[in-house]
């Protein structure tokens, strides 16, 4: 048998052993107790209601009436100052024929299917080299981790200024090193924009999806590398057959952050292009900003809005169907 | 009936959502303007928002009117200009508006098409200086032969040249801005003095900027980029010979690199750079970019003449900001109150110090003449003055991603004429059919 496949066995037996083991206890439990009505034997039911009713209570009045409110708006006619009528689903044709509207839904989802991966897979490098408590670790995390914690706003602006052409860092790096004549204007071409913005975001967030990995790779038993070891495997089977199957849920978790992030991306795109030249970098948030906010006409952008919703929904469940624990 | 935890949840929201919509619903009551004494011997605090662009000017005219009497106060509120319409719409929305506002003309009809603003006709038309106001100021206000603005500050757009590189290149001034072969001579003139000089300059990824400055070459046909009235708008592009040149004429300063070359960058924050270097022949901006922060000297040599048509006329951009009472004012009356005071000519005429220009033609006294010639040629001809009435000029002019931007950037820099102005009639059409529902 190979080394892959005695690395898969080692990690597969410990998993398998954890699953029998508690099916085992469970099974014998459901064995001895007789069937009793649900509810807690040391509390009434009603102490459980009262704990949660502030929750419930929380999530009705800032969640579920801001969205019983924002379908009834997407219902009317809504103005920012005026009067209004119900108009049916007029707002949803509105919105589905609205070219900005769905020029920046392929914007987005375009911007989101090339940033999700290299995020992944920079925050995962950026986790290996952490992940160990080894002298530096500390800072490199600090490190890697600090374009984070700066946001994305005030990247933005500092990328504004090195993007200058002429004066701007990138320019005049690029032009030592003879690639470019140091002028290029990357904040006035859509192409160029969306590639620059592109290194900035994975650079930016990045440190986010490493500090995720990194505590579900810590979080792996050690006697399962050692097995490993032992069976012979080398550093890329172990990150093959241990490491990545047992961060599924760690990598379900950031790949979910990661898309519905980049789907809602507006602030770099506001500051750095405000959308243009023309429309070519505008997002859906900044569409359906501009639509109630300029446009005044909260009708329109709310149905907007709610379409975004439903499709951020639907790609975050399918997130987590694909990534599911098949086992 | 049993509360069930589903019924529960149902009633709680649908009566959270009726409250949050009840606020909603609210409509102000009107201001009376007609009422007896209005506007006279009004006591109490008037509550003015402005235009953060615009504090130091408007913090000045509360100043000398806290001096010159002691029955009102007015107590001044910045918005960003970027904010205005947000923050007032939402504000009127929630019933705590201010008094008065000293909104930018552009967007009082965003507010007057939707009668939230009092009707301040009969005021206007009692004003014995009714006739040497601005006439673009007061159609932004006007809505169905009714007036519901009163202009109070001008900026207006103008060609501002350098005549100390003119001389040198040989133009004469009248002759080099009275059309567009005039501006593309001189122009050629200019950038032949050296490497580092230009005879034009635009921002040419300003859009606003580029609205502010380009549109009254246009306008100077007494043609405008859109046609109709309000509610039934669209786009008048294609088949504008006006603009085809306008457009034409750019690219030729662009593509003879008659223009900085980086100008396709500038955003209009590094706008008036190279004119205070002394490297520009002709550019147009306003007064209140310009002059501020304009070296010592270089204005002594500098001269302003309204823009010019592709065969003549002239034209500016009349901007600037109009006071409006938002129905459901506390103290309407010392509001209006402190409108007169700042349209006195005594107060007008000081508006150069902050940047700005007066609404008042009779403010261009003599004294006015003597100190601020800079500011003049607006003031002269302020019938030649032009704003487009609109819902949508924010979205069309204002934004990067509107369709005026992305026009002029595919013409201008593309070398597509035909092409951009087919691409915008449709963007054009589009969104004033939006902005119109």
């Amino acid at each position: 048998m190979s080394s892959a496949a005695n690395t898969a066995n080692t990690a597969n037996s410990a998993a398998n052993a954890r699953t029998s083991s508690a099916e085992a206890t469970a099974g014998s439990a459901a064995r001895r107790a007789p069937r009793r009505r649900p509810g807690s034997l040391t509390h009434p039911s009603r102490t459980g209601l009262a704990l949660v009713t502030p929750a419930v209570l929380f999530v009705v009045v800032f969640v579920f009436a801001p969205l019983v409110v924002a379908v009834y708006i997407s219902l009317t006619d809504f103005p920012l100052i005026g009067d209004y009528d119900f108009v049916g689903f007029r707002n949803y044709s509105l919105a589905w024929s609205d070219r900005v509207f769905n020029e920046a839904l392929f914007y987005t989802l375009l911007y989101t299917a090339i940033v999700t991966l290299p995020i992944l897979v920079l925050g995962y490098t950026l986790a290996v080299v952490v992940r160990a408590n080894r002298r530096g670790s500390t800072l490199l995390r600090t490190i890697f981790f600090l374009p984070y914690i700066v946001g994305l706003t005030t990247i933005s602006f500092l990328t504004l200024l090195e993007a200058q052409p002429g004066s701007g860092a990138v320019n005049v790096v690029l032009e030592t090193l003879g690639i470019t004549d140091g002028t290029t204007a990357w904040l006035v071409d859509g192409p160029l924009a969306t590639g620059l913005i592109i290194v900035m975001v994975i650079w930016a967030v990045s440190g986010l999806t490493m500090v995720l990995l990194m505590s579900g790779m810590q979080a792996i038993p050690r006697e399962i590398y050692e097995s490993a070891e032992l069976d012979g495997a080398g550093w890329w089977r172990t990150e093959r057959h241990i490491t990545i199957p047992m961060l599924r849920r760690s990598i379900a978790l950031s790949l979910v952050i990661s898309v519905i992030g980049s789907l809602l991306a507006f602030t770099q795109f506001y500051i750095l292009t405000q959308g243009g030249p023309g429309s070519e970098t505008t997002t859906v948030v900044m569409a359906i900003y501009r639509r109630a906010f300029v446009d005044l006409q909260l009708g329109v952008s709310t149905a907007m809005s709610l379409i975004l919703v439903l499709i951020i929904a639907v790609i975050a469940a399918v997130q987590f169907w694909l990534l599911r624990e098949k086992d | 009936m049993e509360l069930t935890r589903g019924r529960f949840l149902s009633l709680l929201g649908a009566g959270a959502a009726g409250v949050l919509l009840g606020g909603c619903a609210k409509s102000p009551p009107p201001v009376d303007v007609t009422a007896a004494g209005f506007g006279t011997e009004a006591t109490g605090t008037v509550k003015l928002w402005c235009r953060s662009a615009l504090q130091a000017a408007n913090q000045l005219l509360v100043d000398r009117f806290h001096a010159a009497q002691d029955r009102i106060r007015v107590e001044l509120t910045p918005v960003q200009d970027a904010q205005f319409v947000t923050k007032l719409a939402t504000a009127i929305r929630g019933g705590r508006v201010p008094d008065i506002v000293d909104i930018d003309d552009i967007n009082s009809a965003l507010f007057i098409n939707r009668g939230v603003f009092a009707d301040l006709t009969p005021l206007i038309e009692a004003l014995p200086f009714r006739d040497q106001l601005s006439p673009a100021h007061l159609a932004l206000g006007e809505h169905d032969g009714r007036y519901y603005a009163l202009p109070s500050v001008a900026d207006n757009s103008a060609l501002w040249c350098n005549l100390e590189l003119l001389d040198r290149a040989g133009v004469d001034i009248d002759e080099a801005t009275g059309s567009f072969d005039g501006y593309l001579d001189a122009a050629r003139a200019v950038s032949g003095l050296g490497r580092d000089v230009h005879g034009w300059s635009f921002p040419g990824n300003g859009s606003g900027a580029l609205g502010f400055t380009v549109q009254p070459h246009i306008w100077a046909t007494d043609t405008d980029l859109i046609t109709g009235e309000i509610g039934h708008q669209r786009g008048d592009i294609v088949g504008n010979d006006a603009l085809r040149r306008t457009l034409g004429l750019l690219h030729t300063l662009w593509d003879e690199g008659l223009v900085p070359s980086d100008a396709d960058a500038d955003d209009a924050s590094r706008w008036a750079a190279n004119f205070h270097a002394g490297r520009i022949g002709m550019m147009p901006n306003g007064y209140g970019i310009l002059v501020p922060q304009a070296p010592p000297g270089l204005l002594d040599h500098t001269e302003v003449r309204l823009l010019s048509g592709p065969d003549g006329g002239r034209s500016f951009f009349d901007g600037g900001t109009n006071f409006c009472l938002p129905n459901g004012s506390d103290n309407p009356s010392a509001a209006w109150e402190f409108a007169l005071f700042c349209l006195d000519v005594e107060q007008q005429a000081r508006l150069p110090e902050s940047g700005y220009i007066p609404v008042r033609s009779d403010a261009a006294t003599p004294e006015f003449r003597a100190d601020y010639p800079l500011a003049l040629p607006s003031l002269e001809d302020i019938g030649a003055g032009y704003a487009p009435l609109t819902l949508a000029y924010n979205r069309i002019y204002n934004q990067s991603d509107g369709p005026w931007l992305a026009m002029f950037r595919r013409a201008v820099f593309g070398g597509d004429i035909d092409g951009a102005m087919a691409q915008a009639q449709d963007h054009y059409d589009e969104i004033l059919r939006q902005g119109d529902a």
